[in-house]
């Protein structure tokens, strides 16, 4: 998940795109109602010089286009389908185009659903349920629960009843477009003019083309790196690893780890900083790690992989700036994603891309080429499968229903499906100190009831980050069971700018782990910019707290 | 200590519920200057500026924060003992000894049951039969209520309250009377008395009653039921219906209504109902009981339908009653209602000015987290200078059957009584994604009820795992009057189950505000 924003296209660019490649005669593209001049007041300075001139050339010509489709869309996942469907539904001709199915991704492999339905979201969390019913046990043992023999997991049946969820799902996916009257077409999308998609030596001309093709994983180039596995391999893996190692401090590093933690494999995570989950607020990143090596995890900071190499007896090493540990059955990369955008025929048409292949968008989903648009992780913006659909949503809006829309991304909430989970919506606290200066800070760390009973060293941590000027709760970050359930509701209150004071006054559910957010009297710390220029440091902190 | 003295300040201060602010806050003013001189020319020489009878969650929060305040409390309470008597009581009250704390326990240990059923199909072995010990549960629970009362009382000793263990009696509107173990009497003035002293469980009157229990002894039970017939429709038969299911037990659950949890969104309550069918637990709708007989095989359990079961432990889970009979609340003049619970105004004051109540006894919403509420605000009223009444809208409750059901707000039936205009229902019923391969047939519901004319959001419950968790936080946003739109303009958090609550797009049907369906449910 990336979590940083970047919406790309200059202005000049845009025009300039528009005027030289854009195929004026043509051009019935515009989404929004004539009389044209009028419903562009509304619109931003960069759209208004682009459909000025729209208007004016269209003027001069009123041949109207014709097109195969009034959309195409490249890649069948979660925006994908999305835009798709929706665009479908408000009255347009829309055509798909993906990859066959299967679950390890490639330049000719893929599938409808996408990443998240056949190598993310949805088998990773299959996988995290199963993984964590070891932890139940353990838990169960403390509530009065014996076993006769330690439970034992049988890792194929897992995997078979695991394919079997993915493959009824994409069935449902393909149901979905064809009950929403959308074309799919199986085979390999690439764009050869502004208006036409080639799939399979077969053209496709569409009003309006849509590229959803997703990433990828992606392992660095070190030698021995073909012994290495991504995480679509790890979802999907002949037989349970014995001893793996996990390279990679990110959510999908993470999750992975206590996957394999849970269903009894030895892990190893190694990660290139201090901390794993860079970005995630710093006491969060630090009370998961926390966590996890109580499970049984072994971190290993600041190590970076090398090389990886194969002995004799099959295992695999991996070397490190630190050293060597050996013994591996599995080395798993989870170091990072790298947008589809291989032979899509991006460049001959004009599409810009970032060196690392993202397609720049502006704030509509929009490329450099007018005609062509494109959402989800393709355009590495906030790598989510909501944020995708919400993407696709707007998109629809803007192109089919005259309501130039911009997907929103403040307060978007995610999660981390690591044992223990992290959900978290908002700013940290480091970047609320950065945006606001003034933060008051609310936590609880605590040992909940259940393992109080079942003697496990799980606890919770929860927090609050609140502007002090405004008392706008600002984030909200919990790392424990059921974060991710808890959160969301918390999220609807975060979106609509609620503050602390509207917390307080809510009543708690009891007894609860979420109540706990509703109950937070008194302020950990309050960071004051006024007082100090620099970062206060915690004892001085903790003495403000108390008063 | 002169009943005369004691009177005069307090009557002079007294104040109804729609007494003006200012009038209010002199009171306090009054009440403080009070504290800091130890008595101006009217005001007396109490011993305690507050008296609590009752160590429960209402009179702990009121002990506590009034103490903070810098009120002179004293505290009394009942021995410990996990049944409540009159005379059995305990620091911590029904929620740590007796409720919330104990059932919750006693829900995780169930709530494996069900999990090892949905390990097998995630490619777990298990042998065919895990054993469970029932005994060793209750050990480990008596001791983590142990724990608990000790930290109860710790926080009573930090904040400088003290605490008496006897039982508390009112001698007059500023005098209590403490009845020691040994008998002895303590008699102490104070300026102002809380009674918290909450509600115990009740048995119906039939013929055999004495062979039943109630949830008292259920949570304390030496052995687990093989069988057990529950009486009661209301949430406490439906947890104790879901724990010893959970556990292995045959579990029959008879209640006069035809759904269970009267009072709750009727479409919910039929969920409710179809999940604890479906985990096993045989229910029986429009049934009451009418006899109960000691055989040797066990209690023979007679309904009114003229059906008869056999059952190691007949539970009655018929309601609550307020614990007020030996207060000598009468003699003093403070006013009880017909089923006994205490009359209070909005600020928790009785009609002695002198005297409060908060918590279960005043049968308002007896939820702990109502009862701490209405505490704070009456400490922040008398001890803080501040006057403030508790807001009873938009509570969340739980109900921890397997699995739970968590609601807040107004029900569909409550919406339609209380609005004018039409109503939007949206619904989403789904199989959670842990089902599709536990194989587990049960289905989670969601449910939110909208006002169409201002998009507020009114009501909106769930029944489902996680449902009191995901619930808490929907709580604020309709605390805060959030509208449709804002729960539409959250992004959902992918996979999880709340999710649904921002992402129902389509209204499920539209309750216009003429039609007004009556069921008889």
């Amino acid at each position: 998940m990336a979590t940083s924003l970047s919406f790309s296209p200059s202005l000049s660019l845009n025009t300039l795109f528009f005027a030289k490649t854009f195929p004026l005669s043509r051009s019935s593209f515009l989404p929004f109602p004539l009389p044209l001049s009028k419903s562009l007041l509304s619109l931003s300075t960069r759209r208004r010089t682009f459909a000025v001139r729209a208007a004016s050339q269209n003027g001069a010509d009123s041949t109207p286009a014709h097109y195969d489709f009034d959309l195409f869309t490249i890649g069948a996942g979660s925006g994908g389908v999305r835009a798709s469907r929706f665009a479908a539904n408000n009255g347009a001709s829309v055509a798909i185009c993906e990859l066959p199915f299967s679950t390890i991704s490639s330049e000719t492999t893929g599938g409808v659903g996408g990443t998240c339905v056949i190598r993310g979201c949805v088998p990773k969390k299959l996988l995290v349920y199963a993984s964590k019913f070891s932890h139940e046990f353990e838990e169960s043992n403390g509530f009065g629960w014996r076993y006769d023999s330690e439970p034992k997991h049988d890792w194929s049946s897992l995997i078979a009843n695991k394919n079997a969820e993915l493959q009824r799902l994409t069935g449902i996916y393909k149901n979905v477009l064809n009950n929403a009257g959308v074309k799919l077409i199986e085979g390999h999308g690439r764009i050869i003019d502004p208006h036409t998609v080639d799939v399979n030596g077969k053209h496709y001309s569409a009003k309006h083309i849509l590229v959803a093709v997703g990433g990828r994983p992606f392992i660095p180039d070190i030698p021995g790196k073909e012994y290495a596995i991504d995480s679509d391999a790890a979802l999907d893996l002949p037989s349970k690893p014995e001893k793996i190692a996990i390279v990679g401090g990110g959510y999908i590093a993470l999750e992975f780890a206590g996957i394999f933690n849970g269903l009894k494999s030895e892990v190893h995570v190694f990660i290139r900083q201090k901390k794993v989950l860079r970005g995630f607020d710093e006491e969060i990143r630090d009370f998961v790690a926390e966590q996890m090596s109580l499970r049984g995890i072994e971190f290993h900071p600041e190590e970076s992989p090398q090389a990886i190499t194969k002995s004799a007896d099959g295992s695999f090493s991996l070397k490190t700036n630190k050293g060597t540990v050996d013994g591996f059955s599995h080395i798993m990369f989870a170091t990072g994603r790298k947008p589809n955008t291989q032979n899509l025929g991006l460049e001959s048409v004009g599409v810009k891309t970032d060196e690392d292949g993202t397609i720049e968008v502006d704030e509509y989903s929009q490329t450099s080429v007018p005609s062509i648009w494109a959402v989800g992780d393709v355009t590495n913006r906030v790598n989510l499968t909501p944020v995708a659909l919400m993407e696709g949503g707007a998109l629809v809006k803007t192109l089919f229903q005259d309501n130039p829309t911009k997907p929103d991304y403040r307060a978007v909430p995610s999660a981390v499906f690591s044992q223990p989970p992290i959900g978290q919506v908002g700013l940290t606290e480091e970047q609320a100190v950065q945006q606001y200066g003034d933060i008051d800070i609310f936590t609880a760390n605590f040992r909940p009831l259940k393992a109080t009973l079942s003697g496990l060293p799980d606890r919770v941590f929860m927090k609050l980050v609140v502007c002090a000027k405004t008392n706008e709760v600002l984030g909200l970050h919990v790392c424990g069971e059921d974060a991710p359930e808890i959160v969301q509701g918390f999220a609807v209150a975060i979106k609509a700018r609620l503050t602390k004071e509207d917390f307080d006054a809510t009543v708690g559910i009891h007894p609860s782990a979420a109540e706990e957010f509703v109950t937070m009297r008194t302020p950990t710390r309050k960071i004051r910019k006024t007082q100090s220029s620099e970062g206060q440091s915690g004892s001085e902190v903790k003495t403000a707290a108390g008063v | 200590m002169q009943t005369q003295n004691a009177v005069i300040p307090v009557t002079r201060l007294r104040f109804s519920s729609n007494c003006s602010i200012a009038m209010a806050r002199k009171m306090l003013i009054d009440g403080e200057d009070g504290l800091v001189q130890g008595g101006g020319e009217e005001a007396a020489n109490f011993d305690f500026d507050l008296f609590i009878i009752g160590a429960g969650s209402g009179g702990v929060r009121g002990a506590r924060f009034s103490s903070n305040y810098g009120a002179k409390v004293g505290i009394c309470e009942l021995p410990f003992h996990p049944v409540s008597s009159e005379t059995i009581g305990g620091v911590g009250g029904t929620c740590v000894i007796r409720g919330c704390v104990p059932k919750k326990i006693l829900v995780y240990g169930a709530s494996f049951g069900g999990d090892l059923e949905d390990a097998r199909n995630y490619g777990w072995e298990l042998n065919e039969k895990v054993d469970f010990n029932w005994k060793k549960l209750l050990q480990k629970k008596t001791d983590e209520i142990n724990r608990l009362n000790g930290i109860y009382k710790r926080l009573l000793s930090n904040a400088g309250v003290k605490l008496f263990e006897g039982e508390g009696k009112i001698v007059g509107p500023n005098e209590v009377e403490v009845t020691q173990l040994d008998g002895t009497k303590l008699s102490y003035s104070a300026k102002h008395i809380l009674i918290a002293t909450g509600s115990r469980a009740q048995r119906p009157n039939i013929p055999g009653q004495e062979l039943g229990i109630t949830s008292d002894e259920a949570l304390s039970l030496e052995e687990l039921p093989k069988r057990a017939v529950i009486l009661g429709g209301g949430y406490i038969a439906v947890e104790f219906a879901s724990i010893w299911r959970g556990m292995g037990s045959t579990v029959d659950l008879v209640f006069r209504k035809e759904l269970p949890l009267r009072g709750f969104d009727d479409e919910m309550r039929a969920v409710v109902a179809r999940n604890l069918e479906g985990r096993g637990i045989n229910l029986h709708p429009r049934t009451n009981l009418t006899q109960l007989i000691k055989t040797e095989d066990g209690i023979k359990v007679i309904t009114d339908h003229g059906e008869e079961l056999i059952a190691d432990v007949v539970l009655f889970a018929t309601g609550r009653a307020p614990n007020s009979k030996r207060l000598n609340l009468e003699a003093v003049g403070v006013e009880l209602d017909n089923t006994g619970a205490i009359k209070v105004d909005e600020y928790s004051r009785t009609r002695i000015p002198s005297i409060w109540a908060v918590g279960d006894v005043t049968n308002r919403m007896n939820l702990t987290p109502v009862a701490l509420l209405e505490a704070s605000c009456f400490a922040k009223t008398v001890f803080g200078g501040q006057t403030i009444k508790p807001d009873y809208s938009n509570i969340a409750c739980a109900v921890f059957s397997i699995p739970p059901l968590s609601v807040v707000g107004l029900s569909e039936e409550q919406a339609i009584e209380q609005t004018n205009g039409d109503l939007l229902v949206f619904t989403s019923t789904f199989n959670p994604m842990k089902n599709t391969i536990s194989g587990r047939q049960e289905k989670t519901v969601m449910k939110i009820v909208v006002d169409a004319q201002t998009d507020k959001v009114l009501g909106a419950s769930m029944c489902g795992p996680d449902a009191p968790e995901i619930i808490q936080g929907i709580a604020i946003a309709l605390k805060c009057g959030a509208t449709k739109a804002q729960f539409d303009s959250t992004v959902g958090i992918h996979p999880s189950a709340a999710e649904e609550f921002v992402t129902m797009r389509t209204v499920t049907r539209r309750v216009t505000g003429t039609a007004k369906p009556k069921t008889n449910l």
